[in-house]
C-alpha cells in the first residue's frame, strides 16, 4: 500500500556506504580542484580542526551557549504565544500576524540593531536564536492545541467541565507531538540564530570565527566551521527526534502544517490590526527601554525619512535600487527550490526503491543552516547572480522536499486500495490522487519558506554580493545612517510580510478545492 | 443529596427548534415529556435531526427557541453536576489513554473517586475482559465503541445519552449488550435516550419508541414498547415483537411520504 517503503538492505548499513561514498568523492573533487581556492577536502578540515582544537572548542562552546539560551527564551516565548491565543481565542489572528511581523524582522538589520542597544556581549547572539525560534514553535503548537476532534471537547463538556479540564486532558497532550516537531525545527534554527548574530560584531564564536575565514580566503578553516555547524544541527535535530518519539510516538499528520486562513474580510481587518499592534509594540519598546533616538528610529521618523525628510528622494531611490536587485535573485531562487523540492518528492514516489534513503538523507540536510553555508557556496559559485539564488533555492528546497514527501504518505490507504481495485498506474494515482494529497503540506512548507528565503537573500547580499536589501541594510548600519536602516528594515518585513500573506491566499484557495477540512 | 441523585429524572420539552447558523432547521419547534427511569429510543432516517435533538438535551447544543428541563433543571444545571452521560457515535477515545485509562477518565471529569473495581465490572460487562491496558488504536471499531459505552456508564449517571452506540458492534456482541444494559440501567434507574437507525434494536430495548420524520426533524410517531422484560434475542421472532417493529417502519415511511411528496408520487 505504501510505496515510499525502505529497500530491504539495513538502512543503517546504506546509510554508512552513502556517507563513505560522499566522503570520499569529496576528498578526490577538493584534490582535483586543488588551487581553485573553492573546496577543501575532508583530511584538510580535519587536518585544520586538529590544528586548531582550542580555538574551535572555545567558539563552539559560547555559540552553543547563546544557541541553548536563545532556544530556551524563544520556546518559553512560543508557548506564552499560544497560551495567549488560547485563553483569548479572537486574539489568535493578532498574536499569530505579529509574531509573523517580528519573527520577518531581517536579522541582517536586526543583529547590529541590537548590538547597539546590548552592546558588547552575548545578548543580540541570544535574541536573534531566540527569535529565530520562536516562530517555528509557536506554529505547530496553535496547530496541535486544536488537533483534536470535536467529539473530545463535548466528551469533557458533557461532564460539565470548561476550557481548563480540555487544556489539562485533551489539548495539552494532543498538542505534545506538535511541540515536539516544532522544537526539533528549532534546535538548529538556534544555533544558525546565534551564528548570524555572532556575525554582528560578537568578540567570540562560531560566526566570529567563520567572518575571519572568509576575510582571509582561508578555504580549510570556512569548511572546518561549515562542517562542525552542520554536524552540530544534524545532531541536535536527531537527539530532539529521538526525544519525540520517546515522548510522543504518535508523530503528527504534518509538521508545519498551517492554521486556517481568515475568510477576505477577515484577513483584511486582522491584517489592520496587526498593523496597528505593531506600530503600537515599535513604540512601546523605544519607549520602555527608554532607547537613543540616535538609532532607535520611531514609525513617525521612518515616515519621514520616506516621504517628507528633504533626501526623502534620495532614500527611496535607493531602497528601490536594493529591492529590485534583492527581488532578482529572491524570486527564482524561491521558485526554483519550491519546483526542485515538490518534483523530487513526486519523482521519488515513481521510483520508490530510493525514496527511503533520499527522505532520511533530505530529513537530515534540512536541518543544515543553510546561512552558515553561505561562504562555501560563495566560494564555490562565486558573488554573483548564480550563488545567491542556488543558496535561496536550497534553503528553500530541504524544507519543501520533507514536507512534499510527508504529504504524499498522507493519502489515505483505502483510496489508494480503490486505485489497486482499478490497476492504476503510478503516474495515474499520482496525479489523481497523491498530489492532491500532497498539497496542503506543499504550501505550508512554501509559506514558511517566504521569511527563511528572505533571511538566506540578505545574508548572502550582506557577506558575498555586496548589492540588494542584505548590503544596504549592513552598510547603512555600519555608516550609523539609521533613518536609511530602519526604511530598509520596514521595507524588507513588509515584503516578507506580503509575499507570506500571498502565499497563504494561493493556499486557502486551492485548500478550499483539494483540503476543504484544513480549513474548519 | 444521595436520594435525590437516585432519582431519575424527566425531560421535558418545550416547543425546542433548532436552525443552524447556516440556516438549515434542523428540529421543528418540538414538545417532548420523556418519563423518568424509561429508556426512550429516536428512530429517523439519517440526517434527520436525532443528533441534533440529543446534543440539545444533553446541553452540547443551545436550542434556537424553546427550552429543555431535565428534572426540573435546565440542561446546564444537570451538566454541572456531572449527572448525565453521553456515549457518542465516534467512540471518542482519547488514543494515548488505555481502555482502563479512557474509563477513569469520566470519573475524574465527573469529580468522583477512581474506583478500580466498577471500571473492572464493567469492562467486562461490554466484553473487553483482558484488554484493560490496551491503547484505543489496538482495538477493532466495535470494541472502541463498546469502551466508549463503559465510559458512559461508570459514572452511574441519572440520565443516559446513546448515539448510536451499536453502529460498528458486531451482532453477537449486540444482541448481549442488548440483554445486558437495559438490566443495568434498570437496577440504577436510568432515563435512556437512544438514537438508532435499528428498528429491531430499538424494540428491543426501549420501552417507548418516537419516530421522527425527515429534516426538520417533528414527532410522526410516539410508539409504546409494551414488551415484558427481560427481553431475549428470541423475542425477536414473536409476533407483539413483529407488530411492533411493522409499526415503526410504516411511520417511519409515513414520514418519509409527507417530506417527499414528489418521490411518493413516483
Amino acid at each position: 500500500m505504501t510505496t515510499l517503503a525502505l529497500p530491504a538492505p539495513g538502512p543503517r548499513l546504506r546509510g554508512l556506504v552513502l556517507t563513505l561514498l560522499a566522503l570520499a568523492g569529496w576528498e578526490l573533487a577538493a584534490r582535483a580542484l586543488t588551487g581553485a581556492f573553492v573546496l577543501a577536502a575532508p583530511s584538510q578540515v580535519l587536518g585544520w580542526l586538529a590544528a586548531n582544537p582550542g580555538l574551535m572548542a572555545r567558539a563552539l562552546r559560547e555559540t552553543l551557549t547563546n544557541a541553548a539560551a536563545g532556544f530556551v527564551l524563544g520556546n518559553l516565548a512560543a508557548l506564552a504565544l499560544a497560551a495567549l491565543a488560547l485563553l483569548w481565542p479572537r486574539a489568535q489572528a493578532l498574536v499569530t500576524g505579529v509574531a509573523l511581523v517580528v519573527f520577518c524582522l531581517p536579522l541582517v538589520a536586526t543583529g547590529p540593531i541590537l548590538r547597539v542597544i546590548f552592546g558588547p556581549g552575548a545578548g543580540p547572539q541570544i535574541v536573534l536564536a531566540a527569535l529565530a525560534v520562536y516562530y517555528t514553535t509557536l506554529i505547530p503548537l496553535l496547530v496541535g492545541l486544536r488537533a483534536a476532534p470535536a467529539s473530545w471537547f463535548d466528551l469533557v463538556h458533557s461532564y460539565g467541565r470548561g476550557r481548563w479540564s480540555a487544556l489539562v486532558h485533551v489539548r495539552a497532550r494532543a498538542a505534545l507531538p506538535y511541540l515536539v516537531a516544532g522544537l526539533q525545527i528549532a534546535a538548529p534554527a538556534a544555533f544558525l540564530g546565534a551564528i548570524v548574530g555572532e556575525f554582528t560584531g560578537a568578540e567570540r564564536g562560531m560566526g566570529v570565527l567563520t567572518i575571519r575565514a572568509l576575510r582571509g580566503l582561508d578555504v580549510p578553516m570556512t569548511w572546518a566551521l561549515a562542517t562542525v555547524a552542520t554536524a552540530v544541527a544534524m545532531l541536535a535535530y536527531v537527539a530532539l527526534g529521538a526525544l519525540a518519539r520517546r515522548l510522543a510516538p504518535d508523530a503528527p499528520p504534518l509538521l508545519l502544517s498551517p492554521p486556517p486562513a481568515p475568510a477576505r474580510r477577515q484577513g483584511l481587518r486582522a491584517a489592520a490590526l496587526v498593523c496597528a499592534a505593531t506600530l503600537a509594540l515599535w513604540w512601546g519598546a523605544i519607549a520602555a527601554f527608554d532607547l537613543n533616538p540616535f538609532f532607535a528610529k520611531s514609525p513617525t521618523d521612518v515616515a519621514a525619512a520616506l516621504l517628507t525628510d528633504a533626501d526623502a528622494g534620495a532614500t527611496r531611490a535607493k531602497l528601490g535600487v536594493a529591492l529590485a536587485e534583492t527581488a532578482a535573485f529572491l524570486l527564482p531562487g524561491y521558485l526554483a527550490g519550491l519546483a526542485a523540492g515538490a518534483g523530487l518528492a513526486m519523482a521519488l514516489v515513481l521510483a520508490p526503491q530510493v525514496a527511503g534513503p533520499v527522505m532520511s538523507a533530505a530529513i537530515a540536510l534540512r536541518s543544515v543552516p543553510i546561512v552558515t553555508t553561505a561562504p562555501l557556496i560563495v566560494l564555490a559559485l562565486g558573488r554573483g547572480a548564480a550563488g545567491t539564488v542556488t543558496l535561496v533555492a536550497v534553503m528553500v528546497f530541504f524544507p519543501t522536499l520533507v514536507a512534499c514527501l510527508h504529504g504524499l504518505r498522507q493519502t489515505p490507504g483505502q483510496v489508494m486500495d480503490v486505485m489497486d481495485s482499478f490497476a492504476a498506474t503510478r503516474l495515474t494515482r499520482l496525479l489523481r490522487v497523491r498530489i492532491p494529497a500532497m498539497l496542503p503540506a506543499f504550501f505550508a512548507a512554501a509559506r514558511m519558506a517566504v521569511p527563511a528565503a528572505v533571511l538566506a537573500v540578505t545574508v548572502v547580499e550582506w557577506l558575498a554580493t555586496g548589492r540588494g536589501l542584505g548590503s544596504l541594510m549592513a552598510l547603512s548600519a555600519s555608516l550609523s545612517d539609521y533613518d536609511l536602516l530602519w526604511s530598509a528594515v520596514v521595507l524588507t518585513t513588509t515584503l516578507s510580510a506580503l509575499c507570506h500573506a500571498a502565499v497563504a491566499r494561493i493556499e486557502a484557495r486551492v485548500l478550499r478545492r483539494y483540503a476543504p477540512e484544513q480549513l474548519t | 443529596m444521595a436520594a435525590e441523585r437516585t432519582d431519575p429524572p424527566a425531560v421535558i420539552c418545550r416547543a425546542v427548534a433548532k436552525t443552524f447558523a447556516g440556516g438549515t432547521e434542523a428540529v421543528r419547534p418540538l414538545d417532548l415529556r420523556l418519563e423518568p427511569g424509561q429508556t426512550t429510543a429516536l428512530v429517523g432516517p439519517s440526517g434527520c435531526g436525532k443528533s441534533t435533538l440529543l446534543r440539545m438535551i444533553a446541553g452540547l447544543e443551545p436550542p434556537t427557541s424553546g427550552s429543555i428541563e431535565i428534572g426540573g433543571a435546565p440542561p446546564a444545571e444537570t451538566l454541572r453536576r456531572a449527572d448525565l452521560s453521553v456515549a457518542f457515535q465516534d467512540p471518542s477515545l482519547l488514543p494515548w489513554r488505555s481502555v482502563r485509562g479512557n474509563i477513569a477518565l469520566a470519573l475524574s471529569l465527573a469529580r468522583r473517586p477512581a474506583d478500580a473495581r466498577a471500571i473492572d465490572e464493567l469492562i467486562a460487562l461490554v466484553g473487553l475482559e483482558g484488554f484493560g491496558d490496551t491503547r484505543p488504536a489496538q482495538l477493532s471499531g466495535g470494541m472502541r465503541q463498546r469502551a466508549a459505552i463503559a465510559r458512559a456508564l461508570v459514572t452511574e449517571p441519572r440520565l443516559l445519552l446513546l448515539d448510536e452506540p451499536f453502529g460498528a458492534v458486531d451482532e453477537l456482541t449486540r444482541q448481549q449488550l442488548a440483554q445486558d444494559l437495559p438490566r443495568l440501567w434498570e437496577a440504577r434507574g436510568t432515563t435512556t435516550v437512544l438514537v438508532t437507525h435499528s428498528v429491531t434494536e430499538a424494540v428491543m430495548l426501549s420501552d417507548r419508541i418516537l419516530v421522527l420524520s425527515p429534516r426538520p426533524a417533528a414527532i410522526v410517531a410516539d410508539i409504546a414498547i409494551d414488551l415484558p422484560r427481560p427481553r431475549a434475542p428470541g423475542d425477536a421472532r414473536t409476533d407483539a415483537f413483529a407488530a411492533l417493529t411493522d409499526a415503526v417502519h410504516e411511520a417511519l415511511s409515513q414520514g418519509m411520504a409527507r417530506a417527499e411528496p414528489p418521490l411518493a408520487a413516483q
